[in-house]
């Protein structure tokens, strides 16, 4: 059973009768069981997958509707709700925590055939570039295991990038979609702000974060968001009226397409390997007809002070509903009075959430906001504007998805503001709402580099297509794990 | 000098309900944190910032609006239509 397949194939061969999801789901859970001891991309496996399997093979064989992605299995990040399943938030706070409902996003999968096949590892409550702040452990990286996955969606990285599943959805919040796809070597991707529902979605900086899928190609993603995008009652932030048809115009090309390199995100810090897989990869999109041209950005030197600004006063707030009454764990209410006993079940939280929580309480706190907040939303602001300008001469911006190589593991940990760094470009899509895209473009010295790849406000499809026609005249190898 | 005190933050740290057992680990990195957000200073932005107040007239009715005891039930607290909770005093 070749599980290096894309989704599209599969779903052609599963309705065609020429491929059993029943068979392929048994070689992907077979395939998790072989590598996840190593790998650790799942903090939890379904039960009754290849009987689900089983029942889509049946509905094919009768000639039944069997959905967009029939059979497909697909793994989900463990901050996104399954009903009656534990969805940890990669925290010990979680750990026993059982969803009495489903994310509006893992609803949509079951709805057009997907197997939901297990939860993904991530750092604590999303807070992390790495997947090192899991309190279960790290994920490792399937082109080398010393080296980090990325984060905080490493674990759907992973289970992407080592043929464990198909398909995954991750949570970006500052780029922890792309950020994971691009150390990866696989596609991340993060939609227009309100084009998918958070309903469902453990919620950590509620004003900017999105669910976006991850996959192998440009396509499988395109496809995926085609599923989970669209108005949902139990989110007022979703767009009504939006729901895109992503993959249909997926060949549409970049000929004739203006693309502005962001100056601000390929300049200092950034590895020259970086750079020049980033140069290489521009040099592919002038080669199918796209004219490309250095655009500036002044705020984006301001961004990641800002995104960490207000995510951290966001999730100050998120984070103080965990007072172990509403939400928590096993822990016995006598002999504790109300702050002990708080602060006692808060001493479960790992040391990097409890840093945000501190700041977050910090920050919009009087006499300080006003030095922080205000300016962080001032910088907002200006960035949008910036960024919306920017759109009135290009249609598409392009930088390095990150600014490095993926790091080996405990390289970064101790040093926050080194890892604040490592968010430099892809903040501003999460800040200005608008979708990007990471696609895999070059390999060095054994590592994937991606390019990020921008659209206006509900470009989606436009900068999906720009990435299916990159990937096409680019060879990228395949993680060997 | 940081911008901010290590007593600041031991004393939102103790506001926030949260112990604070390694000094290095939470006060040290949370004060590199802080003063790495002082780049903010530098940021030229003038822009106003657009706000959408809501009237007192669009809020709903102040009244008690009965919780879903199905979902109440999923607390571990749950007892006869009341939640345990720790002592105040």
């Amino acid at each position: 059973m070749d599980l290096r397949i894309s989704v599209l194939d599969y779903v052609r061969g599963v309705k065609g009768g020429s491929i059993s999801a029943e068979e392929f789901v048994a070689a992907s859970m077979e395939r998790i069981r072989a590598t996840d001891d190593h790998l650790h991309a799942f903090l939890s496996l379904m039960d009754g997958v290849q009987e689900q399997a089983r029942s889509i093979d049946k509905k094919v064989r009768l000639g039944q509707d069997a959905g967009m992605l029939p059979g497909v299995p697909v793994s989900i990040k463990d901050n996104m709700c399954i009903k009656g399943t534990r969805t940890t938030c990669g925290s010990k706070m979680l750990q026993e925590y059982v969803s009495p409902y489903d994310a509006t996003v893992a609803a949509r999968l079951r709805d057009q055939g997907a197997i939901l096949v297990g939860k993904t590892n991530m750092d604590e409550f999303a807070m992390g570039q790495s997947t090192e702040f899991s309190a279960f452990g790290p994920s490792r990286n399937p082109w080398s295991a010393d080296y980090v996955p990325g984060g905080s969606s490493g674990g759907s990285a992973v289970s992407v990038g080592a043929f464990q599943c198909m398909a995954s959805l991750g949570s970006d919040t500052g780029g922890s979609v792309r950020n994971p796809a691009s150390f990866c070597g696989v596609v991340g991707f993060k939609p227009t702000y309100g084009l998918v529902s958070r309903y469902g979605l453990i919620s950590y900086a509620n004003s900017i974060e999105q669910i976006g899928p991850l996959a192998r190609t440009v396509q499988d993603c395109a496809l995926m968001l085609d599923v989970i995008a669209g108005a949902d009652s139990h989110d007022d932030t979703t767009l009504s009226g939006h729901r895109q048809d992503c993959l249909s115009g997926i060949d549409a090309g970049v000929e004739g397409k203006k693309i502005g390199i962001v100056r601000e995100m390929t300049g200092e810090g950034v590895d020259p390997r970086v750079l020049a897989a980033t140069q290489q990869a521009v040099s592919k999109l002038e080669g199918l007809g796209a004219s490309c041209q250095e655009v500036s950005l002044d705020m984006v030197q301001y961004s990641v002070a800002a995104y960490y600004t207000i995510t951290a006063a966001e999730a100050g707030s998120n984070l103080a509903r965990y007072d172990n009454i509403r939400y928590g764990y096993d822990l016995p209410l006598e002999g504790y009075e109300h702050n002990a006993y708080v602060t006692k079940a808060r001493g479960m939280f790992g040391p990097e959430v409890k840093r945000r929580m501190i700041i977050g309480g910090f920050i919009p706190s009087a006499g300080h906001a006003g030095r922080y907040f205000l300016k962080a939303l001032k910088v907002k602001a200006r960035l949008a504007q910036e960024v919306n300008d920017a759109f009135k001469e290009y249609d598409i911006l392009v930088s390095p998805t990150v600014p490095v190589l993926p790091f080996r593991m405990g390289e970064k940990i101790d040093d926050p503001v080194a890892l604040f760094l490592v968010d430099a470009n892809t903040v501003t899509a999460n800040l200005t709402g608008i979708p990007a895209v990471s696609v895999p473009v070059a390999v060095k010295d054994g590592l994937p580099v991606g390019l990020q790849m921008m659209a206006r406000p509900l470009g989606d499809a436009e900068v999906l297509a720009a990435a299916h026609a990159l990937e096409g005249v680019t060879d990228m190898p395949e993680a060997p794990a | 000098m940081g911008l901010v005190s290590e007593d600041e933050i031991r004393w939102m740290a103790d506001l926030m309900k949260i112990e604070i057992v390694d000094h290095k680990e939470y006060v040290e990195k949370v004060l590199d944190m802080i003063d790495y957000f002082a780049i903010l200073d530098d940021a030229q932005s003038d822009v106003e910032i657009s706000t959408i107040e809501i009237p007192l007239e669009r809020l709903r009715e102040d009244k008690h609006v009965p919780y879903d005891d199905h979902l109440i039930r999923w607390l571990k607290g749950y007892r006869d239509g009341h939640i345990r909770a720790p002592k105040m005093v």
